[in-house]
């Protein structure tokens, strides 16, 4: 299995696009410092701040949108290149395959959120916004780092997608829509959709402002427990059938 | 260009690319119809006479359907190449620069039917809920904005098309790219002077979804017209080369 998954990474050493994407960790940050900047407030609110640059659009859009091509793009490369027999002649497992690239996207997403929380405190702390202070940092660093393992459990149903899929064209439009529905019903009930959920798991103590109902922990698990196992289950029948 | 029109839209239609990006379109009416059903103090957003159809427009144009059109336009001009074709049709010989001209017409053709399709399903769902507060004036003037809207997104993303029609094989960055381009409309939105230059936010300036100026109006027109000319110019520049090539290999 370490093989596999050092083999993916050798893998995507190779393709350019995968470490540009990581540039779209700082459209936020960026948005942030413009936003404050037009506004010329001092003294803000680290909190303020970072809802702004790490908590708000990064965990509704950019982060699953981002991980939705890379699964996209971790799929269809070995499909494009006729390399899945080849893999299945080693052998290699249809689990063990998916747990490779799932883990693959889960080491992405956290680094994306960390690059996030550096470019954060930059953008904040040097034009003088924030206050520099070890407290508020390491609050964003942890809330950063929750947000990228959970993103990942909530993007699998993509990833099993990409993995049902010949093509590219229907998981990329399905990770559009699947981002799109996961900020829209976040106000009708977050316990349906994976990405409304995990927002619920990360504001669960309440001190992000953003969603106003009645915050049910357990309920947000379930709710992606339920979501990935048959994103497994889709993705290890599409892939027998192939066989 | 008339046969490469026809040979297109052949291609076209045995791809499921097109039903895919309908399925989009209809999802996120969906999605956005689920999202009036809230409401405060009472009153849901959809049961406001206009506020589907207002609302729609923007939000499929800020989170969805330009990727979903850049992905079209990029798929269509990096497929020859993808699926080693291109050599056989420089055999026929094909002008490159003729066939992505082709490609960026079917695209344009293919934005505006997207909006129609969107419109389509926003009256559907207006006449539905309330048929009696409809007006033909107010349905004409949607079918304008939604119109305008497809045109102005094709305007919008088509130097990202030409450019992948460059680099070819990048399809994937014309997709992140056109992405966080839409998105950063949402940002760009909140300046005056940004919403009426920014051209993913000029579009809603010139169909009408913001109170626009005279002056502002025509900001917007121009920076879209910019975009238009500016893959204009990146097409020019590939034909110019391919000449190139060729006369070096004669």
């Amino acid at each position: 299995m370490l093989k596999l998954i050092q083999t993916e990474f050798m893998k995507l050493r190779r393709r350019k696009l995968v470490w540009l994407m990581l540039l779209a960790a700082l459209v936020m940050p960026l948005f942030a410092f413009i936003y404050f900047n037009y506004f010329g407030e001092t003294g803000v609110d680290p909190i303020q701040f970072y809802r702004w640059s790490a908590f708000g659009y990064t965990l509704w859009i950019i982060l699953p949108f981002v991980l939705g091509t890379l699964c996209t793009i971790l799929m269809y490369d070995e499909k494009q290149y006729d390399m899945l027999k080849q893999l299945w002649i080693v052998p290699v497992s249809k689990m063990e395959y998916i747990y490779s690239k799932f883990f693959v996207v889960f080491i992405y997403s956290v680094c994306f959120m960390l690059i996030t929380a550096i470019a954060s405190v930059l953008f904040s702390v040097l034009p003088g916004y924030v206050v520099f202070e070890w407290g508020s940092i390491l609050y964003l660093l942890k809330k950063c780092i929750e947000i990228g393992v959970i993103t990942t459990f909530a993007i699998l149903p993509i990833l099993a997608i990409a993995a049902s899929q010949k093509g590219y064209i229907l998981p990329v439009c399905t990770t559009l829509v699947y981002t799109f529905l996961g900020f829209f019903i976040v106000s009708i009930n977050p316990y349906l959709h994976p990405i409304s959920s995990m927002s619920v798991i990360i504001m669960r103590s309440n001190d992000i402002p953003g969603i106003v109902q009645a915050i049910n922990i357990p309920l947000a698990f379930l709710c992606i427990a339920i979501w990935d196992i048959v994103a497994l289950l889709v993705a290890n029948i599409s892939l027998e059938r192939r066989k | 260009m008339q046969k490469l029109l026809w040979a297109e839209c052949q291609k076209l239609r045995r791809s499921k690319m097109v039903w895919i990006t309908v399925f989009a379109t209809v999802m996120v009416a969906v999605i956005v119809f689920i999202s009036g059903g809230v409401g405060y103090s009472g009153i849901r957003d959809v049961d406001r006479v206009g506020w589907y159809m207002t609302v729609v427009q923007p939000l499929a144009t800020l989170f969805v359907l330009p990727a979903v059109i850049a992905l079209l336009g990029s798929y269509m001009i990096c497929r020859e190449e993808q699926e080693d074709i291109i050599k056989s049709l420089r055999l026929i010989p094909i002008s490159e620069a003729k066939l992505t001209s082709t490609k960026m017409i079917i695209t344009f053709a293919f934005s505006i039917l997207i909006y129609l399709v969107l419109f389509v399903i926003a009256l559907s769902v207006e006449a539905i809920l309330h048929f009696s507060d409809l007006s033909v004036k107010m349905v004409l003037g949607f079918l304008k904005a939604y119109t305008l809207d497809g045109l102005g997104v094709f305007l919008a993303i088509s130097p990202i098309i030409a450019l992948v029609s460059h680099m070819k094989k990048s399809y994937w960055i014309a997709l992140v790219v056109t992405e966080i381009y839409s998105f950063a409309g949402i940002f760009m939105s909140m300046s005056n002077t940004l919403r009426t230059f920014y051209p993913i936010t000029a579009i809603f300036g010139l169909s009408g979804y913001y109170e626009a100026t005279a002056e502002n109006l025509m900001g917007s027109i121009v920076v879209l017209l910019l975009c238009g000319c500016f893959s204009v110019f990146i097409l020019k520049v590939l034909k110019h080369r391919e000449k190139n090539c060729n006369r070096l290999s004669n």
